[in-house]
C-alpha cells in the first residue's frame, strides 16, 4: 500500500524531471549542430521563418491591441484620471508595454500558434516513421529539421517583440483618445521614461522565450507516439510545458533585471 | 499577398459553422436535455478536476508573483512603496489573471478536448456512437460543457487565492518594502464583491468558449493523424484570439466608465 502511494506520487514527478533533462539535451544537441558546419539547413530556415510570420501576424496584432487597450490602457487611464495626470499613461506604458506584456504576449501567441503547429507537424512526420526514414538515409534529424526551427522561431519571436510593441502601444493611444485627452503629453511621458536598458532586455527576453518555445515543441513532437491520438496529446502537452516554462522564465528574467539595474526605476 | 491572408480568412469563414455548432450546443445544455446523460457530464468534471486544477493554478500563481514583483518595484519608484497593494489588487483580479486562466484553460483543456474527440472522430467513434442511436453532440459536446459550468467557477475563485497568495510573497516577503499590514490593507481597500463577481464572469465567458472551440475543432477533425494536430493547433488560434478579446471587451464594459476605486468623489 505504501510503496503504490509513493509509487503515485514519485513516478510524475521523475517522468517530469526526465522530460526536462531530455530537453536540455535535445537544446545541446542542437546549439552543437547549428555552429558545426556544414550549414545545410538553409532553405528550411527561410521556410520556417516565413511560415511563422504568415501564421502569426494576425493573431498577434489583434491579441496585442487588445491587451494594451484592455489591461494597461483602460484601467490605468481610469487610476491616473482620477489625479488628473492621464499623460503619465505613456510613462506607464514603458513599464507595461515594453517590460512586460509584450513580450509574454508575443509569447502566447508564438506558443500558442506557431508551436502547436511545428509539433502538429513534426508529430506527424514521427509516427508515419518518417523521422525514422530520415536516420536511414543518413539525415541527422537535428540538424535538418530541429535546428532551422529553433533557430527561426527564436528570431521570429524577438523582431515579433517589436512589433507587439507598436501595436500594444497602438492600445494605449487609443486608450488615450477614448478619454479625450491629446497625444503629446503621452509621447512626452512615454520618450522620456523609455531607456535602451529597457528595450534590449524586452527584446532578448522574447528572444530566449522563442527557444523556450522551439526546444519543448520540437521535443514533444519528436518523441510523439501511439496515433491519431498521440499527436493531438502531443501538441497539447507542448503548449501546456510552453506556457509554464516562458512564465517561469519570465519571473526569474524580470526579477533579476529590475534588481540589477535601478537606474531603469527612476521616473524622469 | 493570398498566402499571408488565408489564415485570417479561413478563421472568419469558420465564424458561422462554429456559431450554429455552438448554439446547438448551447441549447442541449440550457434546456436541460444534457441531463439524460448526468453520470458522463460528472465524470467528464472529474476529469477537469484531477487533470487541469494544479496547472492553472500553477499558472496563475507565477502570474502573481510576476503582477506583486511589477508593482513593488513601480510603486517603488514613485515614491510611493507603501501603496504596492493597489497595483497588486487592480492587475490580478482585474486582469491578469482571468487572463493567465483563459491561456491555461485554452492550452490545457482547449486542446486536450480536441485532442480526445479528434482522435475519436478519427477512429470512426463517434459515427459508432451514431449508430446505437446516441445524439454524439449530446453525449460529448454538451456534457463537457456542462462539466465545465460546474467545476470551473470554484476553480477560478480559488486560482484568484493563489494569485493573490503568490503577490503577497513577492511584495511583502520578497522586495520587502512594504510590512505586511499595510500592504493587505490597501489590497483589500482597492477591490470589492463586485469586482470579483466581474472578474468571474470574464473568466467564465473565456472558459465557455474555449470549451466551445475545443468542441467544434475536436468534432469536425478529418484527414488522419495529421487532422488532429493540425486541429489542434487550429483551435489554439482561435482560443487566442478570443481570450484577448473578451478580456478587453470584459474590462470595457465592466470599468470602462467606472474606474471603481476608493478615491475622490
Amino acid at each position: 500500500m505504501a510503496s503504490t502511494i509513493t509509487a503515485r506520487i514519485f513516478d510524475p514527478a521523475k517522468g517530469a524531471l526526465e522530460e526536462v533533462g531530455d530537453m536540455m539535451i535535445l537544446t545541446g544537441k542542437t546549439l552543437v549542430s547549428a555552429v558545426r558546419p556544414p550549414y545545410s539547413y538553409g532553405d528550411e530556415f527561410v521556410h520556417q521563418f516565413l511560415f511563422a510570420l504568415r501564421l502569426c501576424w494576425f493573431p498577434l496584432l489583434i491579441s496585442t491591441v487588445a491587451f494594451g487597450f484592455g489591461a494597461p490602457g483602460l484601467q490605468a487611464a481610469n487610476f491616473l484620471v482620477l489625479f488628473g495626470a492621464l499623460d503619465r499613461l505613456g510613462g506607464f506604458f514603458v513599464l507595461a508595454s515594453i517590460r512586460e506584456f509584450a513580450p509574454f504576449v508575443t509569447a502566447i501567441v508564438l506558443a500558442g500558434v506557431a508551436g502547436t503547429a511545428i509539433t502538429a507537424d513534426l508529430g506527424a512526420r514521427k509516427i508515419r516513421e518518417e523521422l525514422d526514414a530520415l536516420q536511414v538515409l543518413g539525415v541527422d534529424p537535428v540538424k535538418s529539421l530541429v535546428v532551422p526551427r529553433f533557430l527561426a522561431l527564436m528570431i521570429v519571436t524577438g523582431l515579433f517583440d517589436v512589433y507587439a510593441l507598436l501595436f500594444g502601444i497602438f492600445g494605449g493611444i487609443v486608450a488615450t483618445l477614448v478619454n479625450g485627452a491629446p497625444l503629446g503629453p503621452f509621447w512626452a511621458t512615454f520618450f522620456s521614461n523609455a531607456s535602451v536598458t529597457d528595450l534590449w532586455g524586452s527584446f532578448l527576453k522574447c528572444t530566449l522565450f522563442g527557444a523556450i518555445i522551439a526546444v519543448v515543441c520540437c521535443y514533444k513532437g519528436m518523441t510523439a507516439k501511439g496515433g491519431a491520438e498521440g499527436v493531438g496529446r502531443a501538441v497539447n502537452q507542448a503548449v501546456v510545458i510552453a506556457f509554464l516554462g516562458v512564465f517561469a522564465f519570465n519571473y526569474v528574467f524580470t526579477q533579476t533585471l529590475l534588481a540589477t539595474n535601478p537606474e531603469m526605476l527612476v521616473i524622469k | 499577398m493570398s498566402a499571408w491572408l488565408s489564415q485570417p480568412k479561413e478563421i472568419l469563414a469558420a465564424v458561422g459553422e462554429q456559431g450554429k455548432f455552438s448554439a446547438r450546443i448551447l441549447g442541449q445544455v440550457l434546456s436541460l436535455r444534457v441531463l439524460r446523460f448526468l453520470g458522463e457530464t460528472l465524470r467528464q468534471a472529474g476529469v477537469l478536476i484531477t487533470s487541469s486544477t494544479v496547472v492553472i493554478w500553477g499558472l496563475v500563481f507565477v502570474i502573481g508573483l510576476q503582477c506583486g514583483l511589477e508593482g513593488a518595484y513601480f510603486t517603488r519608484s514613485i515614491g510611493s512603496p507603501a501603496y504596492a497593494g493597489v497595483f497588486a489588487a487592480w492587475c490580478d483580479l482585474r486582469e491578469l489573471v482571468p487572463y493567465a486562466f483563459g491561456y491555461m484553460m485554452a492550452a490545457k483543456v482547449g486542446t486536450g478536448i480536441v485532442a480526445e474527440l479528434g482522435s475519436m472522430r478519427i477512429s470512426d467513434e463517434i459515427d459508432a456512437l451514431e449508430v446505437m442511436g446516441f445524439d454524439s453532440v449530446l453525449f460529448l459536446c454538451a456534457t463537457r460543457l456542462l462539466a465545465s459550468w460546474l467545476v470551473l467557477p470554484f476553480m477560478y475563485v480559488a486560482s484568484i487565492g493563489a494569485g493573490f497568495f503568490a503577490s503577497y510573497l513577492t511584495v511583502v516577503e520578497q522586495v520587502g518594502d512594504v510590512s505586511s499590514g499595510g500592504y493587505l490593507l490597501i489590497f483589500w481597500m482597492f477591490q470589492n464583491p463586485p469586482d470579483l463577481l466581474y472578474s468571474l464572469i470574464k473568466a467564465m465567458a473565456m472558459a465557455t468558449i474555449i470549451v466551445l472551440v475545443g468542441c467544434y475543432y475536436g468534432y469536425n477533425a478529418g484527414g488522419g493523424p495529421v487532422g488532429v494536430g493540425t486541429a489542434t493547433a487550429k483551435s489554439m488560434v482561435v482560443n487566442i484570439i478570443m481570450v484577448h478579446v473578451i478580456g478587453m471587451l470584459g474590462t470595457q464594459l465592466f470599468w470602462g466608465a467606472n474606474p471603481r476605486a476608493p478615491i475622490g468623489g
